[in-house]
C-alpha cells in the first residue's frame, strides 16, 4: 500500500506540473495575490504582513492547487477513459487516490515559498515567526487536515461529472468562510459557525497564532486538539463515503453517473 | 445578416450553457461571483478599516463580468479548435468581425445582469446608499462597462491562437483586472507604471467614473464614460486585425495554430 501511494505520488507530482493550470496555482497564483493583498493591508496599520499577506497568499495558493488538481484529479481520470481502471486495479483506489492527494498537497506547499520571496523581493517584508516551533506543529497539522479534506472532496466529485464547476464554486467560499486571509470574527455570527465547522479555520488560526507568538500555550494546544478531532471525524466520513461509493459504483456497474 | 447575427449568437451561448442546468449555470454565472465579490468586500473591511464600502462594492460589481467576459469569451478559439469548427471559421468567406462580436452578445448581457445584481446585493449586505445617486447613468456605464469588458475578452481570446496555455493567461488576466482596475484599492497606490498600465485596463474608467457618480460629479463621469467607450474600441479593433493576422498565417503555414 505503501508503494503505491509513494508511486502515484511522484506520478502525479509530474503529471501536476506539466499543467498549465496547475503551473498557476502553483506560481502565479502566490505571486499575484500576495501582491493584491499587500496592496489591501498597505494602509491597514499592520505591521506584521505575515500573518495576513504572506500566509494568506500561500493559503489561497494552496488551497487552489488543491481544488483543481486534488479534487479535479477525478474528472481528468474520466475524461482519459482511467478512471474505471483504476477504480477496479487491485491496488485500490482509495491509496490511488491518497497517493495523488499527498502529492499534490506536498507540492502545493511551494505556494507558501513562492508568496514569501515575492512579498521579501517586491516589498522588502521579512520572515517574521514568533514561535517558530509551533508554526511547525501547526503547518504539519495543517497538511494533514487539508489532505483528509481533499479525499472527501474527491469522493464526493467521483460521482458528477460537474467537477470543473463544483471545483470551481468550493474556491472563494471556503477561502472566505475559513479566514485566510482575515479572521473569522469579520464574518456574522451566523455564517462563524460553519466557519468552525471546518478543520482550516483552526489550521490557519494556529499558524496565524504561531507568526504573532504564542502567547497561550493552554489555548494553542485546544485549538490543536479540535483541528485534529475534525480532521479524524473527516477521515471517518471520508471512509464511510467511499465504502457507499464503492457499492452503488459496483451495482450501477459504471463509474460514469451525473 | 442582423438575424444571423443573433442567431450565431444564441448557438455559441448555447454551446457553451448546454452542460449545466439552470440552477447550475445561475451559480456559476451570478452566484460565484457574488461569493466573491462579498470575500473580496471583507477583505477590505479588515485591511481598510472601514464600513463605507461603496468603492468596494462598485468595484467588485463591475468585476463580476469576469466570469462571463474573461473566462467565457477568453476560451471561445480554444474551444474552436477543440471542436473542430476552427477550419470552417478562417476558411469560410464570411464576416470574421461579426463572429467575433456574435460570440460576445450573451456573455456581455449576463456580465449586465451579474454586475446589476451584485450592486444590489451590495447595496443590502453591505449598506451602501444609492439614493440621491443617477441610476440611469449607473445603468448606462455598467452596459459600456461590460460592453468594453467583453471586446477585452475577445482581444484576450485571440491568444488561443498563440498558445495552449489559455487557462494560464486567462486565470492571470482576471488578477491583473483586480490589481490594475481600482477595484480592490485605489490605483494610486501604484507605482507610476503599474498606474499606467491600469489606465490601458478596460473597467478602470468606469470604476472611476461610477464612484465620481457616488461624489455627485457628473461632468467627470461623461469623460470618463468616453475614454472606457474608447478603450473598448481599440480592443475589439485590436482583436480584428489580430485576427486578421492570424488568418492570413494560417492560410500561408496551411495550419491553424501560430505555436
Amino acid at each position: 500500500m505503501i508503494k503505491v501511494i509513494i508511486g502515484t505520488m511522484l506520478v502525479q507530482m509530474k503529471q501536476s506540473f506539466a499543467r498549465p493550470m496547475f503551473r498557476f496555482c502553483l506560481i502565479a497564483n502566490p505571486i499575484l495575490n500576495t501582491i493584491l493583498l499587500y496592496e489591501m493591508y498597505k494602509e491597514s496599520g499592520e505591521t506584521n504582513y505575515m500573518a495576513y499577506v504572506v500566509l494568506g497568499a500561500g493559503l489561497m495558493g494552496l488551497w487552489s492547487c488543491i481544488c483543481f488538481s486534488s479534487a479535479g484529479d477525478i474528472n481528468r481520470e474520466r475524461y482519459s477513459g482511467t478512471l474505471a481502471l483504476i477504480f477496479a486495479a487491485p491496488a485500490r483506489f482509495p491509496s490511488i487516490i491518497l497517493g495523488k492527494i499527498i502529492g499534490n498537497t506536498i507540492m502545493s506547499l511551494l505556494t507558501m515559498v513562492i508568496s514569501l520571496i515575492t512579498a521579501k523581493a517586491l516589498f522588502g517584508i521579512s520572515l517574521k515567526l514568533e514561535s517558530p516551533i509551533y508554526f511547525f506543529v501547526a503547518l504539519i497539522a495543517a497538511i494533514i487536515a487539508f489532505i483528509v479534506i481533499s479525499s472527501v472532496i474527491a469522493c464526493i466529485l467521483t460521482l458528477s461529472r460537474k467537477t470543473e464547476l463544483y471545483m470551481n464554486c468550493i474556491e472563494i467560499p471556503i477561502i472566505l468562510l475559513c479566514g485566510f486571509v482575515f479572521p473569522v470574527s469579520v464574518l456574522p455570527y451566523g455564517v462563524r459557525v460553519i466557519s468552525y465547522a471546518l478543520s482550516p479555520t483552526y489550521a490557519i488560526e494556529l499558524m496565524r497564532m504561531a507568526v504573532w507568538g504564542v502567547t497561550d500555550k493552554a489555548v494553542f494546544i485546544e485549538k490543536l486538539g479540535i483541528l485534529l478531532g475534525l480532521t479524524v471525524v473527516y477521515a471517518i466520513f471520508s471512509v464511510i463515503l467511499y465504502r457507499r461509493i464503492d457499492k452503488r459504483v459496483r451495482i450501477a456497474a459504471t463509474l460514469e453517473v451525473a | 445578416m442582423i438575424r444571423r447575427f443573433f442567431d450565431q449568437a444564441l448557438l455559441y451561448h448555447k454551446g457553451r450553457s448546454a452542460a449545466f442546468q439552470t440552477e447550475e449555470f445561475v451559480l456559476m454565472q451570478i452566484g460565484y461571483p457574488l461569493v466573491t465579490m462579498i470575500f473580496y468586500c471583507l477583505i477590505a473591511t479588515f485591511s481598510f478599516n472601514t464600513a463605507n464600502l461603496t468603492s468596494w462594492v462598485i468595484g467588485n460589481a463591475f468585476l463580476l463580468c469576469t466570469n462571463a467576459c474573461i473566462f467565457g469569451l477568453g476560451g471561445i478559439f480554444v474551444s474552436e479548435r477543440y471542436f473542430g469548427r476552427l477550419r470552417s471559421i478562417i476558411a469560410s468567406p464570411c464576416s470574421k468581425m461579426s463572429l467575433i462580436l456574435a460570440s460576445g452578445v450573451f456573455p456581455a448581457l449576463f456580465a449586465i445582469c451579474s454586475s446589476a445584481c451584485g450592486l444590489i446585493v451590495g447595496s443590502i449586505v453591505f449598506g451602501v446608499d444609492f439614493s440621491g445617486v443617477n441610476m440611469p447613468l449607473v445603468a448606462l456605464a455598467i452596459i459600456i462597462a461590460m460592453i468594453s469588458a467583453s471586446c477585452f475578452g475577445l482581444f484576450v481570446s485571440i491568444y488561443g491562437l498563440m498558445t495552449d496555455s489559455m487557462h494560464l493567461i486567462l486565470n492571470i488576466v482576471s488578477y491583473l483586472l483586480m490589481i490594475f482596475t481600482g477595484a480592490e484599492f485605489p490605483i494610486k497606490q501604484l507605482p507610476f507604471a503599474g498606474q499606467v498600465i491600469a489606465q490601458m485596463m478596460p473597467l478602470t474608467k468606469a470604476i472611476m467614473a461610477v464612484n465620481k457618480l457616488f461624489e455627485g460629479n457628473v461632468r467627470e463621469f461623461s469623460s470618463l464614460i468616453i475614454a472606457e467607450i474608447l478603450t473598448g474600441a481599440v480592443y475589439a479593433l485590436l482583436t480584428y486585425a489580430i485576427f486578421g493576422f492570424a488568418e492570413k498565417v494560417a492560410r500561408r503555414n496551411g495550419k491553424f495554430d501560430m505555436f
